[in-house]
């Protein structure tokens, strides 16, 4: 009995060493999160600006008496992350996100504070930007975000080669797309690459011509709850335009096996094996690192095309209007976390943000465009944006979280003929709004 | 069968693994090739493709960007899981062989039950449990579920490797008046080792290749660990496959010394898996 | 499992002491020398319990609430549990996931037994080999789906340069084909698994019952039929086992392969209880997902159990299972 028990009592002694040893040797951590450590933690997306972001939080930190913490969540998994913590201790003070639906959920459950009084204080945090890029944050009439990091609108990117070669001219029109589109394909090349594995991109084309066909305010609409705005006839004229341009054997036969995110798109444009793609403006940057001949000799890029009779302002953009940070109404540094947020609009952040390739939307970037990386791109692009007379936000951002999957597979499922006009209609339809 | 016609090649096995060879070998050499080239020679002309370029590059940036702290946070964790498995398993798989009590059969089910628990399952209330108890962003609120989670295979292995010790070998200590402490330490296990180093090599793998503990339960770079780098390198260099490769075959490296060195041991251990 | 008691009562060993084991578990010191206590399992048991029972109750409890993250969760009964009885998504998962599953089953078993028996051998080159085989062991699962998407892109992979198998190469862009890759990936990165089992298991057969059956004048396959297999059944029934369960819980290959498309044709439950909890927020039926996947993977391998009689023949041996 006694040699019994006295063994699994030394194995749990054991164990109990075993726990405080590796206590002592793992525990190391930063310890995240804001729980009164008197600091400033922001969180933000982790990717390649977050040196710019360092930079940023260092230059406060030498003034500051409240010092700043910069804590990243890898990419892919950012929002999912940020939901878990952000009513927990481990909540930061201030995080990135990308305005529009991506907060709502937030500001519904009244975790964030409106910035309108910081705003009147300092009202060069929202006179210092680009006014259709702010209002990507305003939910419920109040401001919820400042802008940060640069915009990203969707541009029409083409191999100039392959154009040429085909007598083909960067389209101005939707019918001239057509023809490019025919022309292409008697080439045999695939006239246009599309990472439909992704299924983002295939969203970015919907985005475009319900814009060009309805104007903005259709998707405004249903974004409010409107359901009647995806059976109007507009809605129904912008899907047999893309079914039109599907059917024209426009994206070839297999890009539903075709991904962005592995490189295998960009390749087909780069590789002349495609003559257009639609992508956001990081497109640039990607080919330049990919292919960097093919990039400084016939990378070419426009505008989306214009649709004959359409309702939208042929200068719109849609894509990632810009970054935002936003603050938790439970942070104990308000003045601390406003001074910062002032930083977003310095001399300094801009020059920082244009050296990395970004685009921010300040008032004052069009001083420094020069020093961006490559100051025609980044001036083609400040121009688009500040004369756009409206900005629409990706549709899987501007519609709450829960909505994305629903959005991601209806557009698949359309492109690939699983459901026509109507049942795609349908799944719009039932995508929650709240 | 492989045994008993020693003489006669069997062709028709030989064929077959040679197929399966090329499964393996082909996507091998794809990542190997990719690794070695640079990114655009790989846009260009597609993993397929001989490289045209040889580089050492994707190597040394995946390097840079932080994994020799990485590597340093996966060896912890995976020491500190191992650790655990070795203290817990063992006394567990004994009481489960030897102990004839009902409650143990219980407790073995229970175990059983725990295989079928995806991780995902219950990320949500883990996040919850290891943030009260204060070891959110640490390693060890990383170490403490992942070592949870190797329990039951564990568990199911070890047992087995104990249940082909002859009962005989008991009854003659027993004779002799030894004490079931005696037992586990100059009987079980010594004779268990092949189902120990099995169950070494398995809470290894699961600690080394874990991802969804460290992404839900760490935060900040210093409690980063490989398989978060690799997917962090991911995201913060676009889409560079080749450098992605060259992160994940350096995360394999240590994985394959270690199954080069316990494959024997491995290969017997799993006997205890297969019920003998 | 009131059988395998009875089979232990009859097992061949020292029924009597047990009987008074059983009576008084703990206790009991003299009828049962040199048994362990119930104490030995404790420690594990206790570290078990805490990070893996409790926050699978939490999720259970989860399960009859509703809750998105942020504010406080809601009880709402049955409702998470109803509205996946009536979503088709939910019900079109279930039957891909068995699909699925077993299409890994039926592929890996015969594939990793006749490996694992081939691998056996004692021959140079075969050690050599299976070390090659082994390395897919090594890959976490993302690493795996990288590499595979990689290879099967149409346009710069293996199906454009065999046009003649593949066609245009647009193997995720319907049903059949993209689970096709889904099985074959997996049977990519578990045959090795198994086949060690199998290895493992081979050389664990007495050699005598081979010599005995070449006397006999046996051919090869008539004892690869008549002696291998059946020595191998307790491993099939325990690799079959590991199958299902991971079967049912598969996750990352689709979460990075197809990412349950297209549309939603291989959206999986384990996957779309990711979607539901995870991308969509709704955590309370993420959890109802959840507890049905675990409920059915135990039912499933208890049904394996039992019909194979895999708890006799263990119980048969010295030890309780």
């Amino acid at each position: 009995m006694k040699t019994r028990v006295r063994l699994p009592r030394l194995l749990a002694c054991g164990a109990t060493v075993a726990l405080a040893l590796s206590l002592t040797a793992c525990g190391n951590g930063d310890g995240g999160g804001s729980s009164g450590d008197g600091k400033i933690h922001v969180l933000v997306y982790g990717d390649a600006s977050n040196k710019v972001e360092k930079q940023i939080v260092d230059k406060f930190n030498k003034t500051s008496d409240v010092k700043a913490v910069l804590d990243t969540i890898p990419g892919a998994d950012y929002q999912q992350k940020l939901q878990t913590i952000i009513n927990t201790p481990q909540a930061p003070d201030v995080f990135f996100n990308w305005g529009g639906g991506s907060i709502q959920p937030f500001v519904k459950a009244d975790l964030l504070m409106p910035l309108d009084d910081f705003i009147e204080k300092d009202p060069g945090l929202k006179a210092n930007f680009l006014p259709s890029v702010v209002s990507s944050a305003v939910v419920d009439g109040k401001t919820y975000g400042v802008p940060m990091r640069g915009t990203q609108p969707i541009l029409l990117f083409h191999n100039r080669e392959v154009l040429d070669k085909a007598g083909v001219k960067p389209p101005k029109t939707w019918d001239e797309l057509l023809d490019a589109v025919k022309k292409l394909k008697d080439e045999g090349v695939t006239p246009i690459a599309l990472g439909a594995g992704d299924r983002w991109p295939t969203m970015m084309w919907f985005e475009y011509l319900y814009d060009r066909v309805a104007g903005p305010e259709l998707f405004q609409k249903a974004l409010k709850g409107d359901k009647d705005a995806w059976a109007s006839a507009d809605s129904k004229k912008a899907l047999t335009m893309l079914k039109q341009l599907v059917d024209a054997g426009a994206f070839g036969k297999n890009y539903d096996s075709v991904k962005y995110t592995n490189g295998s798109s960009p390749a087909l444009l780069a590789s002349g094996k495609a003559g257009f793609e639609l992508m956001g403006s990081w497109y640039y940057a990607q080919q330049q690192e990919d292919a960097k001949e093919f990039a400084e000799t016939s990378l070419g890029y426009t505008a989306f095309p214009t649709v004959q009779g359409g309702k939208g302002d042929p200068t719109n953009v849609v894509g990632n209007t810009n970054n935002f940070y936003s603050v938790l109404k439970k942070t104990k540094h308000p003045e601390a976390v406003a001074e910062f947020l002032k930083l977003m609009y310095s001399d300094e952040f801009v020059k920082a943000q244009l050296a990395i390739g970004n685009l921010p939307t300040t008032t004052n970037t069009r001083k420094f465009l020069d020093t961006a990386a490559d100051p025609e791109y980044s001036r083609f692009q400040y121009d688009l944006v500040a004369k756009a007379p409206a900005f629409q936000l990706s549709w899987d951002q501007a519609y709450p979280p829960s909505a994305m999957t629903p959005i991601h597979q209806a557009v698949q499922q359309f492109f690939s003929g699983q459901i026509d006009a109507d049942g795609f209609i349908k799944a719009m339809q039932a995508l929650p709004t709240e | 069968m492989s045994r008993g016609t020693r003489s006669r090649p069997n062709y028709l096995a030989g064929a077959g693994s040679l197929v399966w060879l090329f499964l393996v070998g082909l996507p091998l050499y794809v990542m190997l090739a990719a690794t070695v080239r640079t990114r655009s020679d790989y846009a260009e002309h597609g993993p397929l493709s001989f490289p045209e370029s040889f580089t050492l590059d994707n190597y040394t940036s995946a390097f840079d960007s932080g994994f020799g702290r990485y590597f340093v946070n996966t060896l912890v964790v995976t020491a500190c899981v191992i650790g655990i498995v070795l203290l817990l398993v063992p006394p567990l798989a004994y009481a489960i062989v030897r102990n004839r009590s009902r409650v143990t059969s219980h407790v073995f089910r229970l175990f059983l039950l725990g295989l079928a628990i995806p991780a995902q399952a219950v990320i949500v209330p883990m996040f919850y449990l290891i943030s009260e108890a204060g070891l959110y962003d640490n390693l060890l609120g990383v170490i403490l579920p992942t070592a949870a989670f190797c329990l039951p295979m564990s568990a199911l292995i070890l047992s087995g490797a104990m249940r082909d010790i002859s009962p005989e070998l008991f009854e003659a200590m027993a004779m002799d008046g030894a004490t079931p402490r005696r037992m586990f330490f100059q009987l079980v296990l010594p004779l268990s080792r092949g189902g120990l180093s099995t169950i070494v090599v398995f809470s290894a793998l699961q600690a080394w290749n874990g991802f969804l503990f460290p992404l839900v339960l760490t935060q900040s770079d210093s409690t980063k660990v490989v398989t978060l780098g690799l997917y962090n390198f991911q995201t913060e260099h676009g889409i560079d496959i080749p450098g992605l490769l060259g992160a994940v075959v350096l995360s394999m490296v240590p994985v394959l010394l270690v199954y080069l060195f316990a494959r024997r041991a491995l290969v017997q251990g799993l006997m205890g898996v297969g019920g003998k | 499992m009131n059988r395998m008691t009875t089979q232990i009562t009859s097992a061949p060993v020292a029924a009597e002491p047990r009987k008074v084991a059983r009576r008084r578990p703990e206790a009991s010191s003299a009828a049962r020398v040199g048994r362990p206590g119930f104490l030995w399992a404790l420690p594990a048991t206790v570290f078990f319990v805490l990070f893996a029972i409790a926050p699978l109750i939490m999720v259970a409890v989860l399960s009859f609430m509703s809750w998105n993250g942020l504010g406080s969760p809601e009880f709402v009964g049955l409702d998470n549990w109803s509205r996946l009885a009536d979503d088709p998504v939910m019900l079109k998962s279930i039957w891909l996931t068995l699909l699925l599953t077993a299409l890994g089953v039926v592929i890996q078993t015969p594939l990793s037994i006749v490996l694992g028996v081939w691998a056996a051998g004692h021959q140079r080159n075969r050690a050599v080999l299976s070390v090659v085989y082994f390395i897919p062991l090594l890959l976490s699962a993302t690493a795996v789906s990288v590499l595979w998407r990689a290879l099967l892109d149409p346009n710069f992979g293996i199906p454009a340069r065999a046009t003649w198998l593949f066609g245009d190469g647009n193997l995720f862009g319907g049903q059949a084909t993209a689970i096709g890759v889904l099985a074959f990936v997996s049977t990519w990165q578990f045959t090795p698994f198994h086949t060690l089992i199998y290895q493992g298991a081979a050389r664990a057969i007495p050699q005598v019952l081979y010599q005995a059956a070449e006397i006999d004048g046996a051919g090869r396959y008539r004892q690869f039929f008549h002696i291998t297999l059946p020595q191998l059944r307790n491993s099939v029934i325990t690799s079959m086992i590991l199958m299902i369960v991971g079967g049912l819980t598969t996750f990352e290959t689709v979460l990075i392969l197809t990412q349950g498309g297209p549309g939603t044709d291989t959206t999986i439950s384990a996957y779309y209880m990711y979607q539901k909890a995870f991308k969509g927020f709704d955590f309370g039926a993420g959890a109802a997902i959840a507890l049905a996947l675990v409920i059915a993977a135990t039912i499933v391998s208890l049904i394996v159990v039992r019909v194979s009689g895999y708890d006799k023949m263990r119980s048969d041996m010295e030890g309780v299972s």
